[in-house]
């Protein structure tokens, strides 16, 4: 009973880390233990358990196969914070302001090929739709993971792919002011929904998204569609780029990879920490065999479509049989 | 130029719709989530957010923000002002750490929601950075406190309160839960962004700012100034979805969402918000009474927003602005006759000084609140000697609010303040409780919402919180003597009524 205890003394950290030998770093003291509505299984939410959203978390987030772990054990090897991120894409931005100035002031798209100009509303532009889904899935699994720390990685990640976003709209609007004809933010919609290149990954993707399983959702994302969708779209293209006499595409595209390999980190580490439970694994190579079809597809699809690239889809399937493979997946 | 202005481009990143064809529009928006009431994705493509801002301006911009919240606070680490703060500025943090930065932390989930099943780009860019800033703000309200730990084990309810079941943090969780974690987007567009951002929170943070730096408190109030440049974006998310709903016939369903908002943000407000500005905050640092504070910023411009937007005033407008005289005093009464059962130290704030100040702001405070509350209390507490908080046995809870009902004692016609009432409901055989018609108002809207909740004093009543003791519950409430609330003063303003005693005799 409380009262016969001694009175609590004041801490050096959160009660919820002080039995731990290490002095907790500024992440943990600020990234974990904070997903209240994960640990009540019965009734996520304080109104009760059969609320539209409880019954969805019952289903999605509590009845997942991937489970069996303190999830809020889990943490992110980059021990990426807030404010750190704001730093780290600070810098990064400051660089692609720098490249689209200094690319802009040599009228750079000026140089480009009639051909590659031809080529960029249909494979290049409209891959912000594409990353937008993966805005969007991301956020899914903002509120559906269930710990914090997991929680913290998803939301860097959603803002990565708005940074990808973001960047294509820039260009889309930089080649229109130079080629007003050639589709440039007119054709990328209708390339998105039509084009033989994009079905696979639009297929892809819209049933990523109705992926609602937390664990399917983790699975299916990040270690399958996002690294189909990174090799194709940002290493593929910048390749067939460098070839066609495009290297800016590929320098943006560095810079953005470097989001792809914070993406893979934590990734890594999340089924890592989930496999400790070796059911998990099972469950995690069933889901990477049931969607790895679809994004070899996908990948087939966009990489064809690539010009004078012969081994692109090739290079990024085992780019990404090999990311599976370092986690012992493929 | 070399480089292009942000209006170039802006349109072409939100423009991000898609006709989905390998799944339906309706398992790619699933109502329970997107909340759109059948309105299709063509009609949200209208939805335009007033404030824009892109990845590369975010980025720098919070950049900027957090090196100067943390190095202001890195400066003034070793003036620890803290030991020196007046009592009831440090309750306040204790408060607001303890109640907020947790949800904060939880209102990026929320954001995440609109960011994924809003049907407009814009709303879901928008949101995206919303949910950063949650994301930020909880942070940043957990790394302050926690230079605080080693001083009272009060501040470790920063990370700890929403794990409880503490009847505040019950509260707290029900509310958030029914206008955010528990909502579907376009009700978190409504509820959390429309309602409680802009009407209640952001201009929260401003008076908290101002109340800080009052204080004394420099790095809190640059914080939380901070915090508000951030809550005045992202609170915008959901105007341009009112409209929305406006314009597609769905007006009554927006006025719904948003008067069921504003009802519950208020009964936090006066539970949180209105003890700290008039009981806690020392006297000479007092600007504004909570009630002025409501009056003129929080009922006063979000009446205009309302109404401009295309929003009717909600039905219980004049209810609610009565309740300013009553509400919150009786949340202060409740909570510092029962100050073990929250997790900071109460100050009781009725000095003599402090009550010709009440008595100026809330005329007929002393004839009510005075005479009928603290007056018998003082009594006591100088005859038998102040004594601690005993069970609490016949406090009702509102089975909405989940807050006791509260009434102005000694109220008859024609004072000021309402008769302590219960507005009774029976439904499917259960009956419950309301501390207003307004709060029975929502339960009715959608009774299969709230009716499977237990507040904590039905909890008790079931045999949940045994033994139903205080003892018991204080355990249930996972408070433990070095964490539960004191009277802030430690009974010493008792000496200023002992005195006058001596003189009277
Ligand atoms: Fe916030
Ligand atoms: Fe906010």
């Amino acid at each position: 009973m409380s009262t016969e205890s001694e009175p609590l003394k004041p801490l050096r950290t959160w009660s919820h880390l002080a039995g731990r030998r290490r002095r907790p770093s500024e992440y943990e003291i600020v990234s974990t233990n904070l997903m209240y509505d994960a640990k009540n299984a019965e009734s996520p939410f304080e109104l009760g358990p059969n609320i539209p959203l409880s019954k969805w978390f019952k289903k999605y987030r509590h009845g997942s196969p991937l489970s069996g772990r303190d999830w809020e054990e889990f943490r992110d090897p980059d021990e990426l914070t807030y404010r750190a991120y704001n730093i780290l894409q600070d810098g990064q931005e400051t660089y692609i302001e720098g490249l689209f100035d200094q690319h802009n002031e040599l009228q750079y798209d000026a140089g480009l090929t009639a051909a590659w100009v031809a080529t960029l509303p249909r494979l290049y532009t409209p891959a912000r739709y594409a990353y937008h889904t993966v805005q969007m899935a991301s956020h899914y699994l903002v509120q559906i993971v269930p710990s914090s720390t997991i929680r913290n990685c998803a939301t860097y990640q959603a803002a990565d792919a708005l940074r990808c976003v973001s960047h294509r709209a820039y260009r889309t609007a930089e080649l229109k002011q130079i080629y007003p004809d050639s589709g440039f933010g007119t054709a990328e919609r209708t390339a998105w929904e039509n084009d033989t290149a994009w079905q696979g990954f639009r297929e892809l993707m819209e049933k990523v998204l109705v992926a609602y399983d937390w664990g399917e959702s983790f699975v299916a994302l990040n270690l399958v569609a996002k690294p189909a969708m990174d090799e194709a779209l940002l290493r593929q293209l910048a390749a067939t780029g460098r070839r066609q006499g495009d290297s800016l595409l590929g320098l943006i595209a560095d810079s953005e990879y470097r989001d792809v390999q914070r993406s893979r980190t934590w990734s890594t580490a999340l089924v890592r920490f989930a496999g400790e439970r070796p059911e998990n694994l099972v469950v995690i190579r069933g889901w990477v065999e049931q969607w790895l079809p679809l994004a070899e597809r996908a990948i087939d699809a966009y990489c064809r479509a690539l010009p004078d690239s012969p081994q692109a889809a090739t290079t990024a399937t085992q780019a990404v049989h090999g990311f599976l493979q370092s986690l012992d997946l493929h | 130029m070399a480089l292009l202005d942000r209006a170039d481009w802006y349109d072409i990143a939100r423009d991000t719709n898609w006709t989905p064809k390998y799944v339906t529009e309706d398992a790619l928006f699933p109502e329970e989530q997107s909340g759109t009431l059948g309105l299709p994705l063509e009609v949200w493509e209208s939805y335009d957010e007033p404030y824009k801002v892109t990845y590369r301006e975010y980025v720098r911009t919070q950049r900027e923000k957090d090196a100067g919240v943390y190095s202001v606070k890195a400066a003034l680490q070793r003036a620890n002002f803290l030991d020196q703060a007046e009592p009831g500025w440090v309750s306040i943090l204790k408060l607001h750490y303890g109640a907020f930065a947790t949800l904060e932390a939880m209102a990026s989930s929320a954001e995440s929601r609109m960011a994924r099943f809003g049907k407009a780009g814009g709303l879901r860019n928008m949101a995206t950075f919303g949910s950063l800033d949650e994301n930020r703000h909880g942070q940043i309200q957990l790394y302050f406190p926690h230079e605080h730990v080693h001083r009272s084990r009060q501040f470790d309810w920063a990370t700890k309160s929403m794990h409880t079941n503490e009847w505040a943090v019950v509260a707290a969780r029900h509310l958030f839960d029914d206008i955010m974690a528990g909502r579907d987007a376009v009700g978190v567009a409504l509820m959390l962004t429309f309602a409680f951002e802009t009407g209640f929170s952001n201009l929260q943070f401003l008076g908290l700012a101002a109340d800080a730096a009052q204080a004394g408190d420099i790095s809190f109030s640059n914080l939380a100034s901070s915090i508000q440049t951030d809550e005045a974006r992202h609170a915008q998310i959901g105007g341009p979805a009112v409209k929305i709903l406006i314009a597609n016939g769905k007006k009554a369903e927006a006025q719904r969402l948003v008067d069921i908002a504003i009802w519950r943000a208020w009964t936090l407000f006066a539970t949180v918000t209105g003890p700290s500005m008039d009981y806690y905050t020392p006297l000479d640092r007092r600007e504004k009474s909570f009630k002025e504070f409501m009056q003129e910023w929080v009922f006063g411009q979000f009446e205009r927003t309302l109404l401009d937007i295309g929003l009717e005033r909600p039905w219980y407008w004049d209810t609610m602005l009565a309740d300013l005289d009553t509400r919150h005093h009786g949340m202060h009464a409740g909570i510092w006759t029962f100050h073990k059962s929250v997790w900071w130290d109460v100050p009781p704030g009725i000095s003599r000084a402090e009550r010709a100040w009440l008595e100026e702001k809330y005329p007929g405070w002393e004839e009510t609140w005075g005479a009928h509350f603290w007056d018998p209390i003082i009594a006591r507490f100088l005859k038998d000697g102040p004594v601690d908080t005993v069970l609490p046995s016949m406090v009702q809870l509102c089975n909405m609010a989940q807050v006791p009902i509260t009434g102005t004692p000694g109220w008859t016609p024609g004072k000021t303040g309402r008769p302590l009432q219960d507005f009774p409901l029976e439904h499917e055989g259960r009956l419950y409780h309301f501390g207003s018609e307004v709060d029975r108002w929502i339960f009715q809207q959608d009774p299969d919402r709230y009716k499977d909740h237990l507040s904590v004093a039905d909890r008790m009543v079931a045999g949940m919180i045994q033994p139903p003791t205080l003892e018991g519950l204080l355990d249930y409430f996972s408070l433990q003597e070095g964490e539960w609330g004191e009277d802030a003063l430690g009974h010493s303003w008792l000496e200023e009524y002992r005195q006058e005693q001596v003189q009277a005799a």
